[in-house]
């Protein structure tokens, strides 16, 4: 790429992706300082929030086909590849007749093609050593600048900037779009809020009666508003402390929406258990931050600005051309030296090359990713998002499964480059762990809302396993698909508590397939999307016939077999997602079954249940048409070709016993020689779940009331949610209280008495004195004024004002003077 | 000459003053106290010149008795224009009248 | 003669006094004291100094006494105006006048004039010649310009030059022989190196309190005057 196209497609990308962006702020000030005016029963707020998130999905979509074009995914390959096509013109919904058109040519084109199946990720991969071997060339593909400089001292400057690759990109496309369907459909879920005087069922006042407040369908929206602005702002963030900016204002519109129903005491607390748990995992974060800025002096990801050549970003000192961390010394004495420009070490200004602790390095890395762990609910503060499941059903699709818990994963991806490998292990245990717990609990809570929930700390865990196994691709891969799928799952979600009165329970609901046939068969692409379940037909250029989860929790099977394979040590890191695999597919099927199927269970709902409105069921059939198609093609599919253009160099190839525990990474190779292998492991397990869960709930054939019994302490401790809540209670709240109440005892027993006794003996103090100075002091003041007054009235007589008088004294005075001077002066 | 001596005069001289002073004392017209006045400043001017004829004083106190003179006139001016200002304020000239100073 | 010149005017000053004290009328007092003065006076004349004695006559005989009797005309409501002072009053004031009497006479008296003025010669402090104004030749009145002049004939050797007169080398010199050969025929000739010694601390003459008398008296009678102005105003506040 010729340097005048990079800036012109550079400059072109940050317009249309800052227009994206700054809309949502632009709505969010409009409705919060206009939505009084508006009135409660209007849809203005609504009208204008989905004008702008709508709008600056239009602008992120032809900033993504800018990035096609610029990214040599040209407009020829695309033409000879119809997966391309497909890949460019999913996100124009109008284009959807177009797309299975091209459907139709699949078949067609297939045999020509046959032969290019397993050529293409060959192509890709040596593309990408072909990159290693010129510089690190992933950010051939990234276009940043500065928006505006914060602060300045001397050489090292905070700044507004802009990051913008493939990932930017996809992730712009993929939030706008998520976000448009989500308001969208907000508006008919949360049309109840339309009216001067909203009765809340859920907050009992005394004498039976239910709260009224009035309605907050602007400021409903106005926060959604500023979301999606705060968001977009993390993903363009060209620096990781605006990152840590955008990342605390993503928190606070979590709060804010997760506490809408402020009144109710469960919503309250749930928002302040989320907003105190992130701060928890952003103290990691900020740690991290402060060791990046004391050792490199800057925030940035990577420079690749031409007007600004030999500023270094962060990823550019820290690896190396081709990739790897260039360290010297063994353990805590080990360093790792910076990178200039021009490959060679980074010099600081007493000319010594710069070097930088490996062990911090390593802490700088677990501080990042402690704020990735409180941002995506990971073990071990992944307690506050079924919680967060109190706020309006809209908001857990669009907050709390698509879009800001998927920001730790995007972080950890954007990061990947400062991890060393000893992260990336614990980021790989953590990930397994939460996949583990998450799919575990879903499997016996009965509240539909709180399955996708631990559903989604389930899959968050995948993918931070992903990241961790060093399958970057696979972890965002199903970041992107998991998106889809799980938005239009919570939707549909919504749309059945919708119907059925604000009804959360499962095992009030049952056979509702009849009464809403759109949720019912959009959510079932939902299902069997995460699920993973395919046809184990490999067809050229589609690859296995399925939706696209199933090609996205593919990979992350595979990168983490092949992780095992290469580290035999870690081999629980693939074991734990394939049996995580099959539960997940067993409690999916279990919701669904229980929800749709089998006999009604509550006459009372089942009668009043009725689908929902159209503005709610057409986003479900435009999200449910991509959670089944976005990923077609596979980790060849255009999806993934467009993800690997961001990905960090060093990946590909994988690495060798690197770090100090000698990890490898698998390289593309490799984990695509285990791909076939992983991907019939994984089917055989998710089929499995899907056949049990059919047998349990559907056909009735083993009642789970048996099993429940049978496993009762086990269901006891899953159902307690492996009692985090408690151990968490006794570890740090009950601690907290008691040592609040020893203080508190401390304050009362030792301090305020002390306190007292110092101000009482203060007093008597002051008495004594008061005593002393009216005794005394006064009386002696008063003596003098006393006898000085007395001298003047005995005086004043003197003083007749008679002439004659005064010559008298004057002459008797003489007199005196003569006389007592002749009697007492020597002779 | 020498026989009369000094302490004639000093002797003169003291009973001038005290009758200057008497009178001071005792006339409740103010004309009359100012008389006093001029009667003790000629016991203090015949001091002077007695000195000047019968000590080392010399010339000296003649010119002291003439300043003498010339002060007296002038006080007795200056008195008499208050002596006046009192009698027009007052309508007399009883000095008892004025117990303005009185404390 | 002398003596009895001197009891004439002493026993008239001292009877005149009285009189202003004991009599009660304004007009009485204002006679009584013209004759004190008046012999005060002739007791000036008795001491050779009659320029000052002249003056006595000239300035209170003639200025102040009249100016006192002004004062009695424009301050009088009656003719013979009698304001009289209470007996407890007059006693206590004789009281004290003589006690100060008893007090000055024994010391004027008990102190030995002459033998003070010798000792004092020979302590080294010059004394009047008593030769500048012998007996009967009067003429004090050039002395006495000359003394205000800085040029003091009185003094032992007040030849010595003021500065006033140092471009006179003739009158100087002169002058200087003159005093020079009085003071030998009066006095030891040891006494001239002391006079050699204390000549420039009788340089000093009496122009300048002369300048400064002169023109104190002027704002005196200025301020005289302007308190005397006639008010008219006063008199009839109520009519």
């Amino acid at each position: 790429m010729s340097p005048d196209i990079y800036i012109e497609t550079g400059t072109t990308l940050k317009w249309l992706l800052t227009t994206a962006w700054l809309l949502p702020l632009a709505g969010f000030l409009i409705e919060v300082f206009g939505g009084y005016w508006s009135g409660r029963k209007s849809r203005a707020a609504a009208f204008l929030a989905v004008g702008c998130i709508a709008t600056g999905f239009v602008c992120s979509l032809i900033a993504l086909l800018t990035w096609l074009d610029a990214a040599d995914l040209n407009v020829s390959d695309i033409w000879q590849n119809p997966r391309a096509v497909a890949a460019a013109t999913h996100e124009v919904s109008e284009a959807t007749h177009v797309d299975h058109e091209h459907d139709a040519d699949h078949a067609a084109d297939a045999e020509h093609h046959g032969d290019h199946e397993h050529a293409v990720p060959a192509h890709s991969e040596e593309e990408h050593h072909g990159h290693a071997a010129h510089g690190n060339n992933p950010l051939k593909f990234a276009f940043n600048g500065t928006f505006y400089t914060l602060a300045k001292f001397g050489r090292i400057q905070i700044t507004l900037d802009y990051y913008i690759d493939g990932l930017t990109v996809l992730m712009f496309t993929m939030v706008t779009f998520i976000a448009t369907c989500i308001h969208l459909f907000a508006i008919g879920y949360m049309s109840d809020e339309l009216t001067e005087s909203y009765e809340d069922h859920q907050v009992h006042l005394p004498g039976g009666k239910h709260f009224h407040r009035p309605g907050r369908f602007y400021r409903f929206f106005s926060f959604l508003s500023l979301f999606c602005f705060a968001m977009l702002g993390l993903v363009l963030a060209g620096n990781i402390f605006q990152v840590f900016i955008f990342w605390e204002l993503v928190g606070v519109c979590s709060y804010l929406l997760i506490g809408f129903y402020v009144e109710r005491k469960s919503a309250s607390t749930a928002a302040n258990k989320a907003f105190i748990m992130n701060r928890v995992g952003d103290f990691g974060f900020l740690i991290g931050l402060m060791i990046l800025w004391t050792w490199f002096g800057t925030f940035q990801f990577a420079n690749t600005n031409p007007d600004q050549t030999g500023e270094q970003g962060l990823f550019q000192m820290v690896r190396t051309d081709a990739g790897a961390i260039e360290t010297e010394g063994e353990g805590l004495n080990r360093v790792a030296y910076m990178q200039s420009a021009t490959g060679e070490h980074l010099l600081g200004n007493d000319g010594q090359a710069r070097r930088i602790p490996y062990w911090l390095l390593v802490v700088a890395g677990l501080g990042i990713f402690a704020g990735c762990v409180g941002k995506s609910a990971q073990f071990p503060l992944q307690t506050w998002l079924p919680d967060a499941m109190e706020g309006p059903t809209p908001v857990s699709a669009l907050v709390h499964s698509a879009t800001m818990v998927a920001a730790g994963v995007y972080l950890a991806g954007r990061f990947f480059p400062m991890f060393t490998p000893e992260v990336l292990l614990v980021i790989a245990y953590v990930g397994a762990i939460t996949a583990f717990i998450g799919a575990t609990i879903a499997l016996v809570v009965t509240d539909i809302k709180q399955v996708l929930a631990y559903s989604t700390i389930s899959q968050l865990g995948y993918m931070m396993l992903a990241i961790g196994v060093g399958g970057w691709l696979a972890g965002l891969f199903h970041l992107i698909t998991h998106a889809f799928f799980k938005s239009l799952m919570f939707l549909c979600s919504g749309s059945v508590i919708h119907g059925c009165h604000h009804e959360q329970e499962m095992t009030k609901m049952g056979g509702l397939y009849k009464k809403m046939p759109i949720t019912c068969w959009t959510m079932w692409i939902g299902v069997v999307a995460i699920s993973g379940l395919a046809i184990p037909i490999t067809l050229p250029y589609l690859g296995a016939i399925s939706f696209s989860g199933f090609h996205s929790k593919d990979a992350i099977i595979a990168s983490s077999l092949s992780f095992s394979t290469l580290n035999p040590t870690h081999s629980l890191l693939f074991f734990i997602p394939l049996i995580t695999a099959g539960i997940t597919a067993f409690y999916m099927h279990r919701m669904w079954f229980m929800t749709f199927f089998g006999k009604p269970k509550d006459h009372h709902v089942h009668d009043h249940a009725h689908e929902s409105p159209w503005v709610m069921c057409g986003p479900l059939l435009a999200l449910s048409f991509f959670a089944a198609f976005c990923a077609v093609g596979g980790e060849s599919g255009p999806l993934a070709n467009l993800l690997l253009t961001s990905e960090p160099t060093h990946v590909a190839g994988g690495v060798q016993a690197a770090g100090e525990l000698g990890l490898t990474l698998p390289s593309h190779h490799e984990i695509h020689e285990c791909h076939s292998q992983a991907g019939m492991m994984a089917l055989l397990a998710a089929l499995m779940g899907t056949v049990v869960a059919y047998l349990f709930y559907c056909k009735q054939a083993v009642d789970p009331a048996l099993v429940k019994a049978r496993f009762e302490s086990a269901h006891r401790f899953l159902k307690s949610k492996w009692q985090f809540d408690e151990i968490y209670d006794s570890m740090f709240t009950r601690p907290v209280h008691v040592v609040a109440k020893w203080c508190t005892g401390f304050d009362r027993e030792a301090l305020d008495r002390f306190l007292h006794s110092c101000a009482s003996l203060a007093v008597g103090i002051a008495q004594w004195d008061r005593k002393f100075d009216e005794a005394v002091v006064d009386r002696i003041v008063n003596v003098f004024g006393e006898v000085t007054y007395a001298a003047g009235r005995t005086l004043k007589g003197v003083q007749t004002g008679r002439l004659r008088q005064y010559v008298m004294f004057i002459a008797a005075a003489v007199v005196c003077l003569f006389v007592v001077l002749f009697l007492f002066l020597p002779r | 000459m020498e026989s009369v001596g000094l302490s004639g005069y000093l002797i003169v001289g003291a009973v001038l003053f005290v009758c200057g002073v008497i009178c001071m004392a005792t006339k409740r017209n103010g004309i009359g106290i100012l008389m006093g006045v001029e009667l003790v400043l000629n016991g203090a001017n015949l001091n002077f010149v007695a000195f000047s004829q019968h000590t080392h004083l010399g010339l000296d106190g003649q010119i002291a008795s003439l300043f003498v003179i010339v002060l007296a006139a002038a006080e007795a001016a200056v008195a008499l224009a208050i002596a006046l200002n009192f009698y027009n304020n007052h309508l007399t000239i009883d000095v008892d009248r004025a117990a303005d100073l009185k404390g | 003669m002398e003596s009895l010149l001197f009891t004439i005017y002493a026993l008239a000053t001292c009877g005149a006094a009285l009189g202003v004290v004991l009599s009660q009328n304004v007009a009485r007092m204002a006679f009584w004291l013209v004759v004190s003065l008046g012999c005060v006076a002739g007791l000036f004349f008795m001491l050779n100094a009659d320029f000052v004695g002249a003056t006595q006559l000239l300035i209170y005989v003639g200025g102040t006494v009249v100016l006192l009797i002004f004062g009695v005309m424009l301050t009088a409501s009656g003719p013979f105006n009698t304001i009289k002072s209470e007996p407890a009053e007059m006693i206590q004031a004789g009281v004290i006048g003589i006690a100060l009497l008893a007090i000055l006479i024994p010391t004027v008296t008990s102190v030995d004039w002459v033998g003070n003025r010798d000792t004092l010669s020979h302590a080294g402090v010059k004394s009047p010649s008593g030769e500048f104004n012998q007996q009967g030749e009067g003429g004090t009145s050039r002395h006495i310009g000359a003394a205000l002049l800085g040029v003091r004939v009185d003094q032992a050797d007040a030849s010595a030059p003021s500065e006033a007169h140092e471009h006179h080398e003739a009158d100087h010199d002169h002058g200087h022989e003159h005093a020079h050969g009085e003071e030998a025929h009066s006095h030891a000739a040891h006494d001239h190196a002391h006079a050699q010694v204390s000549e420039t601390n009788q340089a000093s003459g009496y122009l300048l309190p002369f300048e400064i008398i002169s023109v104190h008296l002027l704002v005196v009678l200025i301020g005289a005057s302007y308190l005397a102005r006639a008010k008219r105003r006063v008199e009839q506040p109520t009519s």
